[in-house]
């Protein structure tokens, strides 16, 4: 766990994130489903649970995404991720609350024509080759044999896959076959797009063709979900997010909202002691002590130039004084580990 | 639901299932051909040596009946093997189509498509159905065309013979592919292997309740088995149609020994189970899609 200092021991408050301005898209904390008049979430779930037994899958998810946009749903491994997309595409039934997808429920079959998936395994009949399992699914989603001719070996190229349709998916790599995946996902042109984890076997050259593909599916106007805990890679392409962790929501808005959404100093100093705590402590909240160097919590990076004025008549030696920009992964770990300590 | 049975029958050539059948099966049917021939002519022999010696059975039977009689235990035997292989064939087949797909996450990307759950059942079940009725088909026309040209031999009904051996299958299908839907691979081939254990059981029991004087509690017991898995029952009830009418009036059966052969049945299915066992696969069917529907992958 991270080392932080007993002297803040509150949790950060997850409504400190700035909330989404009003007339924005973001609709997170709307309680009902929109969907009627003006344009159709593309995704829009309320109160959605799912208890598998004892164990509570997912809490009271609510969320909205609108047509067009790259959302990012983060969580640890275990988070309800994978649940909560399942549910989206009919795969698994919710225990309470409501999904719909373009408006209606992702249990008929004819609502999840639009949609595109790539499962968290990716795994495909093996007994089959990469052209035969999209010319099978090009099928179940309606396309003509024309369409299919047309489309399955611009996709093996678009995927990198060229050449190596007519082999058996059991020969293919993991790589090939997340490649493969992400194919079948894409196939009959969707207008929503779920992606489960879809680097998961790919190397750094794979990953990056996978943020160009999703950045122009994005400019396509392609709804983009991407489930992920790596964070790069949705801090790369996404336009919104929202943090999961243990079935429930902790965080969520425009990318740059949640980074920007608190600031840190980090202040670099000769010694620390008590009284020094206690002045840091007027400004802000101590996030963490090592060393010399405390980070502090701040409402504003206004208070930076009264902060140093005050050191230094108080006999520090002042070493540095830093605005720190947090990642999201500072941010994720942070929500994250606050859920797990508490 | 037509694009999945079609993707079943690609399965199913892919994984060799079709050239194994194929294979095996042309063994089975040269391996009935070549015995059923061989016993037949060395029998014909010897019995006619043995009348024109003058040795021959001293009872009633001559040698027409005689070799009526062996071909129609061999007929009954051929059958029973191949309705044998075509009811294992079945359960597996059931037994590996929805839960394998389900255990590995094939099945995710599948479902996640414009595609019911009711529609990939039926898909599912229409190409194993299709595949295990032509095995059937051919499997016991093969040996009852052999059995005819070279013994003249005529069944009661073909029509009835077929027909119930490719319901058997069916049924048997269809409650394994129910158990695909709500258990474990291995779980569900270790059951449904039980039941149709139990239902040859019954079978046997019903059939030694049946031999005069008869018992009764055996011979419900053996009915009440029937009820739980028709499979035994619809195959007795094809053996009796696969007995020659000639033979039914000449051999013991006729002299009130009701006895007959253990595995075949010298009367015919009751209708009342007929219905049921007819009943039977939609019924199996209906509760997989009911359960299918409701389950999360």
């Amino acid at each position: 766990m991270s080392r932080r200092a007993s002297a803040d021991p509150s949790p950060r408050p997850v409504s400190g994130l700035r909330p989404p301005p009003a007339g924005s898209s973001s609709a997170e904390h709307e309680g009902a489903i929109a969907g009627t008049g003006g344009s159709v979430p593309a995704i829009a779930t309320s109160g959605l649970r799912k208890a598998f037994g004892p164990r509570v899958a997912l809490h009271d998810l609510t969320l909205t995404v609108q047509p067009g946009e790259v959302f990012g749903f983060l969580g640890p491994n275990g988070a309800g991720k994978t649940t909560a997309m399942k549910i989206l595409l009919g795969l698994v039934r919710p225990s309470g609350g409501e999904a719909r997808i373009f408006g209606r429920s992702p249990a008929e079959p004819a609502a999840r024509r639009r949609v595109g998936y790539l499962p968290e395994h990716f795994r495909f009949q093996e007994w089959a080759t990469g052209a035969e399992l999209l010319d099978f699914h090009g099928r179940l989603s309606g396309l003509g044999a024309g369409e299919r001719a047309e489309r399955i070996p611009e996709l093996l190229e678009r995927v990198g896959l060229a050449g190596r349709g007519d082999e058996r998916v059991r020969r293919y790599s993991k790589g090939m076959t997340q490649r493969l995946g992400i194919a079948l996902a894409l196939l009959h042109r969707p207008d929503l797009v779920l992606l489960d984890e879809p680097t998961s076997a790919l190397d750094p050259v794979g990953r990056r063709e996978v943020r160009e593909l999703v950045r122009e599916l994005a400019a396509g106007g392609v709804t983009v979900f991407l489930n992920s805990h790596l964070l790069t890679e949705v801090e790369a392409v996404c336009h919104r997010v929202a943090i999961v962790n243990q079935g429930r929501v902790v965080a969520s808005g425009p990318l740059d909202d949640l980074a920007g959404a608190v600031a840190q100093l980090r202040v670099l100093l000769d010694r620390v002691d008590r009284e020094l705590l206690a002045l840091l402590g007027r400004h802000g909240q101590v996030v963490r002590a090592e060393g010399t160097a405390v980070t502090l919590a701040v409402d504003t990076l206004d208070v930076a130039p009264d902060l140093a004025r005050q050191l230094i008549s108080a006999g520090y030696r002042l070493y540095g004084l830093v605005p720190v920009q947090q990642s999201l992964e500072d941010i994720f770990v942070d929500l994250v580990g606050e859920v797990r300590e508490g | 639901m037509l694009v999945v049975a079609r993707w079943t029958v690609l399965e199913a050539r892919r994984r060799r299932l079709l050239l194994a059948g194929v294979v095996l099966s042309a063994a089975f049917v040269a391996l009935f051909a070549v015995g059923f021939t061989l016993l037949y002519h060395t029998q014909e022999r010897s019995l006619l040596s043995a009348q024109a010696q003058g040795i021959g059975p001293a009872g009633s039977l001559d040698v027409r009946e005689e070799l009526l009689a062996m071909s129609t235990i061999l007929v009954v035997l051929g059958l029973y093997g191949v309705q044998f292989l075509a009811a294992l064939l079945g359960l597996f087949l059931g037994v590996a189509s929805v839960s394998p797909e389900i255990d590995s996450g094939a099945l995710h990307a599948v479902l996640a498509r414009p595609l019911s759950r009711l529609d990939y059942l039926l898909g599912r079940f229409l190409a194993l159905a299709g595949l295990l009725s032509a095995y059937v088909l051919v499997m016991s026309g093969a040996l009852l065309l052999t059995a005819r040209v070279v013994a003249g031999y005529q069944p009661g009904d073909v029509t009835r013979v077929v027909g119930l051996m490719i319901l058997e299958v069916l049924i048997l299908l269809a409650v394994s592919l129910l158990g695909s839907t709500v258990l474990p691979t291995l779980a569900n081939g270790v059951v449904m292997l039980a039941l149709f254990g139990l239902a040859w059981l019954g079978g046997i029991i019903g059939f030694i309740g049946s031999i005069p004087p008869g018992n009764e509690l055996m011979a419900n017991l053996g009915t009440a088995v029937g009820l739980l898995l028709p499979a035994d029952a619809v195959w007795r009830g094809a053996s009796f149609h696969a007995l020659p009418p000639s033979f039914l009036v000449a051999s013991s059966l006729a002299n009130g020994q009701d006895v007959g052969l253990p595995f075949a049945s010298a009367a015919p299915i009751a209708p009342a189970m007929l219905a049921w066992a007819l009943a039977y696969p939609a019924a199996c069917l209906a509760m997989a899609v009911a359960a299918f529907r409701r389950r999360d992958l």
